[in-house]
């Protein structure tokens, strides 16, 4: 028999016993519906907190700090240039970049601020999330910044002498339009004004003026792991501190046992990027059998990512509970078919239909059960979804932010359906079975 | 004629034996007879005779316990049950006592039934469909469903869903059985005409002899046996016919087929 001809063969067979077709394919639509809601809370539940982990840095970074003391005999393991450039040659290191953290202090007007800058390499600064302006090109001869946009709060107001956090006025510092005046000895600049000697004054250090590329995008109320820095390129950064402190010194850096600076830069932190998520891990341990402490995201998001798949599988197992009971439901209507058209098989067997048709036709008619089941059940599952959504305010209720709790993806409805699908056909398999094996002799009885 | 006859059944030594707790029971206690091409025949006998059990081992519904039964030259006795469907498909005809169309179809669908096994499109075997309701006079009721006709009318639907497969053998089991003495006669006419016609050999089972009158060769059936092989020339069968007549003028007011 041509497929065509079964599954018309099918359908109608369906339709001749239709209410008992639509209680048995509500059944289907339950179990859809709950399996694929549950899932979608867990899938919403485990989403919801990578978001919330993501907001206090990038999920495949990870942060690694020098040792300056070193153990009892090992030497102290600084992070330089070179060791950076070991790094980025991790299998699944996307980039590596030093982490050059440098305060000065910065004005604008009446408004000054303390403020660090962070020198990273050009890669790290195109991973930036721009709002306004632009990134700073490769091709910069001159250091621009890339300014957070919680960075006005570290502004104060030099005549009121009033912070930000004092009286939660905004400072009216401009950075796109106006430059700021940076000073990077800032030693000298305090000394230049409050030392009380005339012997000790020095004379007000050199400012220059550094103008901004852009900002990091977001409101003034946007929290992320970059709104309160404020970054250039690490290149022109040391070049500026070298031109500035020439043999002296560098505040910040490191010195030999002799107390002279090294002529290389020794950074207290280094990032990493890694490709993807699920290397964060490996790559993490290679770090620290390095001997570097580090720190990501990733590390404490996997723990608590165990519990939410614990979590997923329960809501899962519950879900699938009454799709089981569902396929039960199949079952049980493919055998009252099987009884009630006993003699209908009979006929046709008796008709020379071939055995497995016979299977086949009961076959569709439950997978058929199932697909009308499952895709209703979408249906429904993205409707509860929607509710529990927009009225029912679960997500702040768990998870204290705002979001989607229940979220369903295009695979989970596509597989949920082919689950049905296919549950609904091994419910079917029995009897089915059964159905094939059933006597032509039962067509001859005459009853 | 006698010379030409090509044998399509032959039937050696066959036996059907149940058992009912301790007791064996000979539905078929050694039968023997040879059916031939374009035959007629009737198996008579009384019920729990075995004549149903006999048709139902020529049709390959049920196995011997011994013997051998060969159709167009093929032992059926030893094919599996997916073999026997494909035989019955190939080449049997089935047409039953409670006519058994499926609800969910109407007439020509029912009737297009046995060529949809065949894997045959549905546009060929509606229109083959067709040409056999027309056949069994029924072009206008080839959209009703089986609830919508009579018993008459639901017969000759059963009777065009045999023959639309073009079977080498007809198998009818007390055909007429649900219906009235009138239809009756017209069915049985009907079966015989087209038979004739096509030169499909039919065996029919019935327990009552006025029907199978109507037969070439009667088998008399008593106990699993075959006791009596009647042979109805063309002659009798008029004469039987004039018989029927007196018996029952009523019936044969109007045989229109």
């Amino acid at each position: 028999m041509r497929f065509l001809d079964l599954l018309v063969m099918s359908v109608n067979n369906l339709r001749r016993r239709k209410m008992r077709t639509v209680l048995t394919v509500l059944g289907v639509i339950i179990g859809t519906a709950s399996i694929v809601v549950m899932v979608s809370l867990g899938i919403g539940l485990k989403e919801m907190t990578m978001e919330q982990y993501a907001q206090y840095g990038k999920l495949t970074s990870i942060e690694i700090y020098g040792e300056y003391y070193g153990g009892q005999d090992a030497d102290p393991l600084y992070l330089t240039d070179d060791v950076v450039e070991e790094f980025s040659r991790i299998p699944h290191v996307k980039y590596a970049t030093p982490i050059l953290d440098y305060y000065v202090i910065a004005k604008q007007g009446v408004y000054e601020g303390n403020l660090s800058l962070k020198g990273v390499s050009q890669e790290y600064l195109n991973d930036l999330d721009i709002g306004e302006g632009e990134l700073p090109s490769s091709s910069d001869t001159e250091m621009r910044l890339v300014v957070g946009n919680m960075v006005y709060r570290q502004f104060r107001n030099t005549k009121t002498n009033e912070y930000y956090w004092d009286n939660m006025v905004k400072p009216d510092v401009d950075f796109m339009n106006k430059p700021l005046f940076v000073i990077f000895d800032t030693d000298a600049y305090y000394q230049s004004r409050y030392a009380q000697d005339g012997e000790n004054k020095v004379s007000p250090p050199k400012k220059y003026m550094l103008k901004t590329a852009g900002m990091i995008a977001g409101g003034e109320e946007d929290y992320n792991e970059n709104s309160s820095g404020v970054y250039v390129n690490i290149e022109l950064l040391k070049a500026q501190l070298k031109k500035i402190f020439r043999k002296n010194p560098i505040p910040g850096q490191q010195t030999n046992k002799k107390g002279k600076p090294y002529n290389y830069f020794i950074y207290d932190q280094a990032m990493v990027m890694v490709d993807d998520m699920e290397y964060v891990t490996e790559v993490q341990n290679v770090l620290n059998e390095m001997g570097f402490q580090t720190y990501s995201q990733m590390q404490w998001l996997e723990q608590s990512q165990q519990q939410q798949e614990m979590v997923q599988a329960v809501l899962g197992g519950i879900g699938a509970v009454s799709l089981f009971v569902a396929a039960i439901g199949i079952a049980n209507t493919m055998m009252m078919s099987i009884y009630e058209r006993t003699k209908e098989i009979g006929v046709m067997k008796v008709l020379g239909c071939p055995m497995g048709n016979i299977r086949t036709m009961f076959l569709i008619e439950a997978g058929f059960i199932g697909l009308m089941g499952g895709v209703i059940g979408i249906v429904l599952s993205y409707t509860i979804s929607y509710v529990i959504n927009h009225f029912g305010g679960v997500g702040m209720l768990m998870m204290g932010i705002e979001g989607n709790i229940s979220r369903i993806p295009l695979w989970l409805s596509g597989m949920a359906i082919v689950f049905a699908i296919f549950v609904g056909m091994i419910a079917g398999l029995f009897p089915a079975l059964r159905a094939m094996k059933l006597s032509p002799l039962a067509a001859i009885r005459n009853d | 004629m006698a010379e030409e006859k090509v044998p399509i059944i032959q039937v050696k030594n066959l036996y059907k034996i149940y058992r009912v707790g301790e007791n064996k029971v000979y539905a078929l206690n050694g039968v023997d007879f040879t059916m031939y091409q374009g035959e007629f025949c009737a198996i008579v006998g009384t019920s729990g005779s075995g004549k149903s059990t006999l048709l139902n081992m020529l049709a390959g519904l049920e196995k011997p316990t011994k013997g051998e039964i060969v159709i167009a030259g093929k032992h059926i006795e030893k094919l599996t049950e997916n073999q026997l469907v494909t035989f019955r498909r190939e080449r049997v005809g089935f047409i039953f006592q409670s006519y058994n169309l499926l609800a969910t179809m109407n007439a020509v669908e029912n009737v297009a039934l046995p060529l949809s096994f065949r894997g045959i499109s549905r546009k060929k075997r509606l229109a083959e469909a067709k040409k056999y309701l027309k056949l069994v006079g029924l072009e206008q009721q080839a959209t009703h469903m089986a609830n919508q006709m009579s018993g008459g009318q639901q017969q000759r639907v059963g009777i065009a869903r045999a023959l639309v497969v073009h079977p080498k053998i007809i198998f009818a089991d007390e055909p007429t059985g649900n219906l009235d003495s009138r239809t009756t006669m017209e069915v049985l006419k009907l079966m015989q005409k087209i038979v004739r016609e096509q030169n499909q050999t039919l065996v029919m089972v019935t327990h009552d002899n006025q029907l199978a009158a109507y037969a070439d060769r009667i088998f008399h059936i008593i106990d699993g046996k075959i006791v009596k092989i009647e042979e109805n020339h063309h002659e009798e069968e008029k004469e039987n016919r004039q018989e029927m007549e007196e018996n029952h003028p009523e019936e044969n007011e109007e045989e229109t087929v």
